[in-house]
């Protein structure tokens, strides 16, 4: 479903991410634990480009989000100047390729052949990002509901923006997915007017409304008071027990280890360790992962 | 008593009453002009000094950048005087342009500032929210980050507004007939001989144009806010 390879992520002159890559199945539930600043939520916002990464490329459902990375084609790397200078010297492409990916030897100007092998990756494999965002709902720490539309409009907005529905079959949508998460009486509400475990419910269901086939969360729970965080985790694992594939960045282990196939240990801004939840928690491999794992546990 | 003596002699001599609507109309007129260059022309500095940086928007937002700068850094009256004396110095122009197009460009300087300042003031995740969702970015400008920036801006551009009511009393600078060259003009005659009468009544016409205009901004403020719990 999402394919993240080898991804830098630098702000300024701080690496906020370093040569990570993963694979999100179908149907697939990723949990991505680690200590704060270890880059885990900078990895999920790269997934939907809202923040792009520095080098690296990321593919949904075998289409190219990002601007194509020349040193993930070898075949467009054959094209630059730099490639045809080196063979000169070492007579094996294999070892070329690699002396140019290890040394980061590619420039701004590479020759118009490699300009165009690398425009003709992107043509034949780019999707228009907003088209891809439609395919991946985002759950954030912050709930961003829209301040200035209603409950209902909120959730509204985008099918009938982007003209996916008609205003009364997104209306139509839209209470239904109210009344499953029992808020239907809010419809016309403000947000300012709602507790915290609503406002992420409804932010869940806002993300819903756009038929998703994947979600991404991103610390769902962190801003909310405690009493309220039982609430939208039972409806993050109704999705989950529903074959929704989901990419959660989160701090509450007891419900990544209920709720992962998989969980990936971040730290240093790389996937130190990853393994299913019964492995991880248990038998630890990694000691930075032991490490962690023994402060929060 | 002679100073309500003289006031009721203000109201009741048409000469005096002439006077002041005469320079009522240039203020008025000025006034709201200018307000109107100002608020579109600072709209549009505001859009192009937000502009994301790239090859395209690098020249207009450093023109941006500068006007703004220059026309806050030097006195209105030097602007004024700039206008009718250097660029349209052009015999016969008619005055009244000229004072119009310099209050709007101050004007627009300010309101591009306010504008720009309520855009921001808008959480950033609003709009990570509406790009999530695969809206573009000039749909989630529109729908959701500007109607949450006006709220935040009426305030100020409800200020700017006032300022600039009472700042087009310096016309009378570059001699032109308004409100307050309206009062001294009464008072310095021989009839009247007195400043404190026409100019008190002249305050009360400023006053009286400035409470309308701050009761209108606190209408569409109540009529905004209606999504706020406050």
């Amino acid at each position: 479903m999402i394919s993240v390879k080898n991804i830098y992520k630098d702000f300024g002159t701080l690496r906020v991410l370093n040569a990570v890559s993963c694979e999100i199945k179908d149907g697939e539930k990723v949990v991505i634990i680690g200590p704060s600043g270890s880059g885990k939520s900078t990895m999920l916002r790269c997934m939907n480009l809202l923040e792009s990464p520095t080098y690296g490329e990321i593919w949904l459902d075998g289409k190219l989000l990002t601007p194509a990375d020349p040193y993930l084609h070898p075949a467009v790397m054959q094209t630059s100047k730099t490639y045809a200078k080196l063979y000169g010297k070492m007579p094996d492409e294999a070892e070329v390729i690699r002396a140019i990916k290890e040394k980061d030897l590619l420039k701004k100007h590479e020759g118009r052949a490699y300009q165009a092998a690398l425009k003709e990756v992107e043509k034949q494999n780019q999707i228009d990002i907003n088209l891809a965002r439609q395919q991946m709902g985002m759950v954030f720490q912050h709930f961003n509901l829209f301040n200035n539309m209603t409950v209902l409009q909120n959730l509204t907005l985008a099918p009938v923006q982007l003209k996916l529905k008609s205003k009364e079959e997104a209306e139509q949508h839209a209470m239904q997915l109210l009344t499953r998460i029992g808020l239907q009486d809010k419809a016309n509400v403000y947000p300012s007017t709602l507790s915290g475990g609503q406002k992420q419910r409804i932010a869940i269901v806002r993300a819903l409304a756009m038929n998703p086939k994947v979600m991404l969360f991103d610390e769902p729970t962190s801003a909310l008071d405690p009493e309220m965080v039982g609430e939208v985790l039972d409806l993050i694992r109704e999705l989950a027990d529903e074959g929704m594939t989901m990419v959660i960045v989160t701090h509450e282990m007891g419900f990544a280890r209920e709720v992962a196939d998989r969980i990936l240990f971040m730290d240093g801004g790389q996937i130190v360790e990853e393994a299913p939840p019964a492995e991880l928690f248990t038998s630890p491999q990694n000691p930075r992962t032991k490490e962690f794992l023994s402060k929060v546990l | 008593m002679d100073f309500f003596h003289k006031i009721i002699e203000l109201f009741s001599t048409p000469k005096y009453m002439e006077s002041i609507w005469e320079g009522l109309k240039t203020t008025l007129i000025i006034s709201v002009l200018a307000a109107l260059i100002g608020l579109l022309l600072g709209t549009l500095l505001a859009i192009v000094a937000i502009a994301k940086d790239s090859k395209w928007t690098k020249l207009p937002k450093l023109i941006c950048k500068i006007y703004i700068t220059v026309i806050r850094g030097t006195p209105m009256a030097l602007q004024l005087f700039i206008m009718a004396y250097v660029i349209f110095a052009i015999r016969g122009f008619p005055q009244i342009v000229t004072a119009t197009i310099a209050f709007g460009l101050n004007s627009s300087a300010y309101v591009a500032e306010n504008i720009r300042a309520g855009i921001l003031s808008v959480d950033i995740g609003q709009t990570e929210a509406g790009r999530a969702l695969g809206l573009p970015g000039r749909t989630t400008m529109l729908k959701i980050v500007i109607p949450q920036a006006i709220k935040n801006v009426i305030p100020a551009i409800g200020n700017e507004l006032i300022a600039l009511i009472k700042e087009t009393s310096i016309v009378s600078m570059i001699g032109m007939y308004d409100l307050t060259m309206a009062a001294k003009i009464i008072g310095s005659g021989n009839n009247m001989a007195s400043y404190i009468v026409p100019m008190t009544v002249v305050a009360l016409f400023y006053l009286g144009i400035v409470y309308l205009l701050t009761f209108g901004i606190k209408l569409i403020e109540k009529r905004l806010r209606a999504s706020d719990k406050r």
